[in-house]
């Protein structure tokens, strides 16, 4: 039907592809993505011994190696290729950051790796992700603790204290001697004892209300017999957390079923989400949300430990007063605090990979500034690796050792910080660059890069970014760009570069 | 490694005990000080210049000039009514801005911006203070008053995606401010609006179509076409371009600085993104808890940052260039909250180079440099 007022352009591009489904074609997608769904979500559950995911790194050194990563969300307009074939390290000890714009995928790859990707849509399709995992050695299913001896090796045994029965508390002077007092009958007058001398009772304390203040020693533990149990002491790391053995193995993330999973998220690998005012649970105080983790993750720890050490992790991150922020809730909280809270808990498990989702793109610049010296500080004391992900050039180039750009789904870009920033290769890592205004350019027009980000449910056999490139070449009209090598760390996906004497390795990366 | 400690709020209170202890005591430099008496004091010499200045004529040269302007927010009031708490959204700012140029406001979250950029526009009354557009004081007038000068100030909200109705076509959404303020007659209504569009980027197909099919790049040329369409002279740029990506925000900032050379327009631009006002500004306003802290032309504010605050912000705006290693002046703590902000000084609790004083006195907003105002101790209070 065409209403009166409705001209159309004449200069109007004829649309080749309608810009809506037929209730049919949904039906016919809904049917053949739930056919898909359930058998990735039963992989997902079912039960595999651990030799089958298990892996072997390429390169020792690295951390995590992700590997042709495919993750789709099965929609009832089409398969959106949110992460199509992404593969990049993570060495130990070094940060790594990604960086695009919305919907580029960058967020869908972290939880990848997480294995959090909301199912049943959301689902990994295929591709690797290889994490050296650092965990318990078991025995039986339990894990084997650390043992301290003594000089001549032999172990040392500590008694067991329990809590003894409640006793009030006598109140003392400056001495610490027991202040008493003399026991009045009725009339006022002293009650003497046997010996006729007068009788005294000691003082009890007294809180400020006028109650009774009572304390429960702790007495050493006893058997049956009468004698006292003793216990093998274990060691304790400098936060007082018990230690076990451990061991190197590595797991392939992507093929996990997601109760292994338990093992890592959390312990092994902590994520620092984006909003830290939806991450945490207003219903619960921090020190409560902080010791679930320690009660997870360390064996036979108790409520004691992990109060000592959430005090320890909120310490570590600058806050001022740990005791006061433990017996807090969320809400007490301005938004730099509570990130650096998040901070704290991804701590708390001793992580090895830390993922930090845009974590200061809630804050303000002056909070920025401080969170990112704190994670700075953080990695070299933890010795772990970062994954950051943000879509802020200026972030990224402070914070990282190596960057990858993705773009679409897939990874355009990756080399070493200064690499990207000095020699950008790709159009739009190069464009990404010239339309932010910086505080040292003066230039009066900012470059922009003209269009958008394609459909993410049809997504182009050709480069992705051709619609938008200002660089292309009759090459682009063919099939997507290969990775190339330009440097031993750089790698790009342009077909601007494809003839330059750089071997091609795209398959490999 | 150490880690700096940052100052929590109760810490701060702690110490202002320990102080007003000291104080009590009768040691330091303001022993016996009576902060509310020379509070009160100060109030009053302040209150009688200000009433003095509003005195004055309206600048001739400026489009807007905005005189001790106010904005508080009650929070709790008494049985009769009468004000208890309020939120100091916007506290004493004055400033001028000529026809044709753009000033831009930054600061943290929760400064009053956005606060300040509504007032101007009147859609909050304002509590006190004067706000001259073309000579007039508009800052009494009530919303009928302001009908015939809504075609002359326009707004762009931050949201592209929650500032659009969502069922109005694009055609309709820009034609009716159009007919309410009879801009064209009703016959040439279409082809004026598909002109607005043409030149905001837009192309003529889309004026069938809904917002939901646009991007939020689109979205915003919308907003912008919608507050083109009356002829504004003043357009205040409410975050405009932090919604979006970095590519879209070139698109949107090149296209506003486009059509401020072509059409003449005058704008308020509110960022937090300082390289983004530094990019579009001539003049740089920097606010701190509802007061203007400095104001001046962007070269003499880049180059010679008086505040402290001024100072610290720009430090902290991470550099694109992984070579450069700056020398970082790391703020300690959080904004206060402006519902009860410091004595004196409202920076002192985060200030690197905060003396005795700035704790007791409000330090005056006073002239500098030509054109380049600051309030701090560091400077000259009195001439």
């Amino acid at each position: 039907m065409k209403l009166p007022f409705q001209k159309q352009p004449d200069d109007a591009p004829v649309r080749e592809k309608k810009h809506y489904l037929t209730g049919k074609e949904v039906r016919a997608i809904a049917k053949a993505n739930n056919r898909e769904m359930r058998r990735l979500e039963k992989l997902k559950k079912r039960k595999l011994p651990e030799s089958e995911f298990l892996s072997e790194m390429k390169d020792r050194e690295n951390i995590l190696e992700v590997e042709d990563l495919h993750s789709y969300f099965y929609t009832d307009q089409g398969v959106v290729k949110a992460v199509n074939g992404v593969s990049f390290q993570v060495p130990q000890g070094s940060t790594v950051g990604i960086v695009g714009e919305s919907g580029c995928g960058k967020s869908v790859t972290s939880m990848s790796v997480m294995r959090l990707l909301q199912g049943p849509s959301g689902q990994i399709a295929s591709g690797s992700i290889r994490f050296k995992s650092f965990d318990f050695k078991l025995e039986n299913g339990k894990p084997i603790p650390v043992w301290e001896n003594d000089e001549n090796g032999e172990p040392i045994y500590d008694p067991v204290y329990v809590k003894g029965p409640r006793k009030p508390v006598y109140e003392r002077d400056e001495k610490g001697e027991i202040v008493s007092d003399p026991v009045l009958d009725g009339e006022g007058n002293p009650v003497l004892d046997g010996e006729g001398n007068p009788k005294t009772e000691p003082r009890i304390a007294k809180d400020g209300k006028g109650r009774t203040l009572y304390e429960r020693e702790r007495v050493p533990k006893v058997d049956k017999n009468g004698e006292p149990v003793l216990e093998r002491r274990q060691k304790r790391d400098e936060y007082g957390t018990k230690l076990y053995e451990m061991e190197e193995k590595v797991f392939d993330i992507a093929k996990m079923p997601i109760k292994e999973m338990y093992r890592l998220r959390g312990r092994q690998i902590a994520m620092i989400f984006q909003e830290p005012m939806t991450s945490l649970n207003p219903v619960f105080t921090i020190g409560n949300q902080l010791d679930e983790v320690t009660l997870l993750h360390v064996p036979g720890a108790t409520k004691e430990e992990a109060k000592k050490r959430s005090i320890e992790m909120l310490n570590l991150v600058g806050i001022a007063m740990p005791e006061r922020v433990y017996k807090s809730y969320p809400h007490e909280l301005s938004g730099g605090m509570r990130q650096r809270v998040m901070i704290a808990m991804a701590l708390e498990g001793n992580p090895r990979l830390i993922i930090a989702d845009e974590p200061t793109t809630a804050l303000d610049v002056t909070i920025q500034a401080q969170i990112l010296d704190l994670l700075r500080g953080l990695k070299d004391r933890i010795n772990g690796s970062i994954l950051l992900i943000t879509h802020d050039l200026g972030v990224i180039a402070e914070m990282a050792d190596y960057v990858v750009v993705m773009y679409a789904g897939r990874i355009i870009e990756q080399g070493t910080a200064s690499e990207i920033f000095h020699h950008p290769m790709h159009p739009y890592t190069i464009g990404l660059q010239k339309s932010k205004p910086t505080m040292d350019s003066d230039s009066d027009s900012l470059f922009n890069i003209p269009g958008n980000v394609p459909n993410p449910i049809d997504m182009p056999d050709f480069c992705y970014f051709r619609e938008r490139c200002s660089g292309c070449n009759e090459k682009c009209y063919g099939d997507y760009p290969q990775m190339v090598q330009v440097s031993p760390t750089h790698w790009v996906a342009c077909h601007l570069y494809a003839n330059t004497d750089a071997k091609e390795n795209g398959d490999e990366h | 490694m150490s880690i700096k400690r940052t100052e929590s709020y109760e810490e701060a209170l702690e110490k202002e005990e320990l102080k007003k202890e000291e104080r009590e005591a009768g040691s330091g430099e303001y022993a016996g000080f009576d902060d509310a008496a020379e509070a009160a004091a100060e109030q009053q010499v302040r209150d009688e210049r200000a009433k003095a200045d509003m005195e004055l004529p309206p600048d001739p040269d400026a489009l807007l000039e905005v005189r001790h302007l106010k904005k508080y927010f009650p929070l709790k009031k008494s049985l009769s009514g009468k004000v208890l708490v309020s939120l100091r959204a916007v506290d004493d700012v004055s400033f001028k801005l000529r026809a044709g140029e753009t000033l831009g406001i930054v600061g943290e979250s929760g400064c009053g911006k956005t606060t300040l950029g509504r007032t101007i526009l009147k859609l909050y009354r304002p509590t006190s203070g004067q706000i001259f557009f073309e000579g007039e004081d508009i800052a009494g007038y009530n919303s009928a008053k302001m009908r015939p000068l809504r075609t002359k100030m326009q707004i762009i909200f931050q949201d592209p995606y929650s500032s659009l109705p969502p069922r109005s076509t694009v055609g309709g959404i820009l034609s009716e401010p159009v007919k309410v303020h009879k801009i064209v007659p009703a016959a040439e209504v279409k082809d004026y609006v598909l002109k607005i569009m043409e030149q905001c980027g837009l192309r003529d197909y889309y004026y069938e179509r809904y917002p939901h099919e646009f991007s939020g790049g689109q979205r915003q040329r919308i907003c912008i076409a919608r507050a083109l369409t009356v002829n504004p002279k003043l357009v205040v740029c409410d975050e405009p371009v932090s919604a979006l990506d970095v590519s879209i925000q070139a698109q949107i900032i090149n296209l506003l600085k486009r059509l401020q050379t072509d059409l003449g327009f005058t704008y308020l631009f509110i960022s937090h993104d300082l390289s983004v006002v530094k990019h579009i500004s001539d003049r740089i306003g920097v606010m701190y808890l509802g007061s203007m802290v400095e104001f001046g032309d962007k070269k003499d504010i880049f180059s010679n940052p008086l505040h402290p605050y001024t100072q610290a912000l720009f430090s902290a705006v991470p550099n694109p260039n992984p070579d450069v290693k700056m020398n970082r002046i790391v703020l300690s703590g959080d904004i206060p909250s402006p519902a009860n902000p410091p004595k004196g000084c409202k920076f002192h609790t985060r200030c690197p180079r905060a003396m005795e004083i700035c704790k007791h006195i409000a330090p005056a907003y006073r002239e500098y440099e030509p054109g380049h105002f600051a309030s701090c101790h560091l400077y000259p209070q009195e001439d």
